[in-house]
């Protein structure tokens, strides 16, 4: 399906396609110069074919996943790659692929700063944005134009609006959390404004404020990626929803702050990159992301926590701890569950699953 | 305040100085101790025991650093001239870790860390010392409470989520370099970004310090810093010889002033002393290894915890590593410093760290040291615990026996977890490796 749409994208509007590895990047940027980006979180599954043994089975597999399905000629058809920077495996990859084999397409990278916002790192921000716009356009033939920007920033910022509220007004949301993740990620490859359509129509299906239609039992769910995705009608069958999100591959992703205003695209677009909530990818403060999960459960209801996170994730793993004692101070049970992009839940994550969501009804009984 | 000064320039300027001369008599009374017999190993380095004393002088002085000269716990790869010339005294959690791993520590100091909610799979250098934190247990007698958390991305992210959690336990400012990833070649604005960081860290580093830096100072520190690593590397280039006057399991040991003392009068004397005693070997024909046959290179970090096992067995048969990406990475820094434009060197030499170059920069210098080094082989260190350097090693492995003609063997185990590592298993594929050679 994703294939067709590309190649459909590349004939009727001569768009260039970029595989983009997770997490952030200037998706703005991409969209004001005519480039659809096609994300590539995993793709679920062992990874197969002869890129698989690439990496040692201590790292995260949506890095192994990555380079198997590049090697199997899974990208094949996209114009070049983009590597932003997230961490030290997709750091790694976006060496490991094009320098030591395996696709010598163009490999364009956009360096996410860390360490939350400084003076210094705006600079550095503006910087890279001019760097890859560069890049960009010389993939595409034609230069950005400042008007295409400002276009791309407002669809963005309508497209974020309409997430927010999809996320944060859950309770109201008729339809299921697989139906709504769905929607939700397929704004991963589909072009901006058939995105925004669908999510509209989602969000169509709100109900007034004040009205509740999620009964279940409220979890707030956090990880880099929601995989595999039957995880959630799991949940659903135990009597739970995804009562607030802060997936990487999501919530994380999704900008609720007002931006400032300017009269360069350019300069909106660097202060953007500095608006998104907390993830330890770019390592803002502990304390800043614990307030921040913390509001998210206050504000959500939820009666509990789920830790969905990848095995060897280390950006994720060492907020752990952290996470564990925040929510424990407050009463609120959390779950620890470590996936390796399975293509399907094992039965040991169903039990446990259960167990907790179990736990959780009896304590709303009680 | 003044006391604690009083206490610390005391066990600084007699305490130490004292006690290190108590254990020099103690071990002279014991008799010098000489090659075992049928050790596969040459003599070992007189300067062992400077080395020690230099160490147990520098942990000795820590206990009582805090609350009398402003402490900051610093990554292994933080330009750290700029702490040194306003008078911190700096810790290292990565060489504090090292130790622990070397005394085979980390278990215990890891099961707290895993107590608490960090996972396994976390580096173990990490949970060694978030372990020793909690626990307040270090063989080191006593680690000085930091007044600042200092670190730079240049060896991997792992540090900084790291130093996060360490700025939340100890509720002090951690400052960041962030040296951005290079591929190809550092671009102008990427080095302005460090640069920018630098005058950054340069206030808060005056705040915490409560004093104004100098530039002279800032020189000078950064002039000794660059002669220690010229120094550092010229020790470790006399093992371009046959055979090598010492080996790189000695090296991984004697990098410990270079990682620490960074930039100290005190740090360039001993590696001086160094440098004189290699080269006396190296006229004298005195080996690391009493029979060296076939010369080795070692990719990633030791693992700390069986370092003396793997060197015997290598040495029984006539194996010596004669050169190490790892401690390398410490000589290769020297080359882009200049003293006389401190912070502008140091973004440049900060950031062209291996570990924070692409993996075609990496593969160039591992086929140059193999040529200048003579290796036959090479053993990569496939690290559970540092991925930035164990990424890409699958392919290194086949590259370098393809395009540099160097057989290569991927060892997977962990630097300091020895729940990580079967000992049989790594011996048994050595044992295959070096048979291969015969």
């Amino acid at each position: 399906m994703r294939a067709e749409y590309m190649r459909e994208q590349k004939r009727s509007h001569g768009r260039k396609v970029l595989a983009v590895l997770p997490i952030q990047y200037p998706k703005e940027l991409l969209t004001a110069m005519n480039v659809l980006s096609m994300e590539l979180w995993g793709p679920p599954g062992a990874p197969r074919g002869p890129g698989a043994s690439r990496l040692q089975a201590y790292v995260c597999s949506v890095a192994r996943n990555a380079v198997a399905f590049v090697q199997a000629g899974g990208a094949a058809e996209v114009d070049a790659f983009l590597y932003p920077h997230a961490c030290d495996s997709i750091q790694g990859l976006a060496t490991l692929i094009p320098d030591l084999g395996g696709e010598d397409k163009p490999a364009l990278h956009y360096l996410n700063p860390k360490g939350g916002y400084r003076p210094s790192s705006r600079r550095f921000v503006a910087g890279e944005l001019r760097r890859l716009a560069a890049d960009l356009a010389e993939l595409t033939g034609e230069p950005l134009s400042a008007d295409r920007l400002s276009w791309a920033l407002d669809l963005h910022r309508e497209i974020d609006r309409l997430r927010a509220r999809l996320l944060d007004g859950r309770a109201r949301l008729d339809m299921t959390d697989s139906d709504l993740y769905a929607v939700l990620r397929r704004g991963e490859w589909l072009w901006p404004e058939d995105h925004l359509a669908e999510l509209k129509l989602a969000a169509s299906r709100l109900a007034p404020m004040g009205e509740v239609v999620q009964r279940g039992v409220g979890l707030l769910l956090s990880g880099i990626v929601p995989e595999p995705m039957s995880i959630f009608d799991e949940l659903s069958s135990m009597g739970a929803y995804v009562a607030a999100d802060d997936y990487a591959a999501v919530g994380r992703r999704v900008v609720r702050k007002q931006l400032l205003a300017s009269e360069d695209p350019m300069d909106t677009l660097a202060w953007l990159m500095f608006a998104y909530p907390p993830c330890p990818t770019r390592s803002t403060s502990l304390g800043q992301r614990m307030d921040y999960l913390d509001r998210l459960a206050t504000r959500s209801s939820a009666e509990g926590v789920i830790i969905h996170t990848v095995k060897f994730c280390e950006p994720e793993l060492f907020d752990v701890a952290g996470i564990k004692e925040r929510f424990g101070a407050r009463g609120l049970p959390v779950l620890f569950l470590e996936s390796e992009l399975e293509a399907e839940l094992s039965g040991q994550t169903i039990t446990r699953l259960e167990a907790f969501v179990e736990l959780l009804t009896q304590r709303r009984k009680s | 305040m003044i006391t604690r000064r009083l206490q610390y320039e005391l066990v600084k300027r007699l305490a130490a100085p004292l006690l290190v001369q108590l254990q020099g008599a103690s071990k002279r009374l014991k008799g010098r101790q000489g090659p075992r017999p049928g050790s596969p190993f040459g003599p070992p380095l007189k300067s062992v025991a400077l080395l020690k004393d230099l160490m147990t002088r520098h942990y000795l002085e820590g206990r009582y650093a805090d609350g009398a000269v402003p402490v900051a716990w610093v990554t292994s790869g933080f330009p750290v001239e700029i702490l040194r010339a306003l008078g911190f005294f700096s810790i290292y959690p990565e060489n504090h870790a090292a130790l622990c791993g070397v005394q085979r520590l980390t278990p215990e100091l890891s099961d707290a860390a895993e107590r608490v909610g960090h996972s396994r799979s976390l580096c173990s250098y990490a949970r060694t010392d978030m372990g020793a934190v909690l626990l307040e247990k270090t063989p080191v007698g006593r680690l000085p409470r930091p007044d600042l958390l200092a670190c730079c991305t240049n060896i991997c992210q792992t540090v900084l989520y790291w130093y996060r959690c360490l700025a939340d336990h100890f509720k002090v400012p951690l400052v960041l370099i962030d040296t951005p990833f290079v591929y190809g070649e550092s671009q102008e604005h990427h080095q302005q970004y460090v640069r920018d960081q630098l005058e950054e860290l340069l206030s808060v580093a005056e705040r915490i310090g409560g004093r104004r830096h100098s530039s002279e100072e800032l020189v000078r520190v950064a002039r000794l810093s660059h002669e220690g690593t010229l120094l550092w590397g010229e020790c470790l280039a006399e093992s371009t010889n046959r055979p090598a006057p010492w080996t790189g399991f000695d090296g991984f040991f004697h990098i410990a002033p270079i990682v620490t003392l960074r930039g100290s009068e005190e740090c360039n004397a001993y590696y001086r002393h160094l440098l004189d005693e290699l080269r006396h070997r190296v006229r004298h024909g005195v080996g690391g290894i009493k029979e060296e046959r076939y010369r080795l290179m070692w990719d990633n970090l030791p693992i700390w915890y069986n370092v003396r096992d793997m060197s015997t067995l290598l040495a029984e048969n006539r194996f010596n590593i004669v050169v190490t990406t790892y401690t390398n990475a410490w000589a290769e820094a020297g080359k882009r410093m200049d003293p006389t434009d401190p912070v502008g060197s140091a973004a440049r030499s900060y950031t062209h760290i291996i570990l924070n170059e692409d993996l075609d920069r990496r593969l160039e210098l591992m086929t140059r040291l193999a040529r200048e080094y003579h290796v036959d082989g090479a053993l990569l260190h496939s690290d559970r615990s540092c991925k930035p350097y164990s990424i890409g090693q699958v392919d290194l492995k086949d590259r370098l026996a393809r395009e540099a003609q160097v057989r290569a063997l991927l060892l997977e185990a962990d630097h300091n977890d020895p729940r990580a590592y079967s000992t049989e298993q790594g011996n048994t594929r050595l044992q295959a490796f070096m048979e291969s050679f015969a």
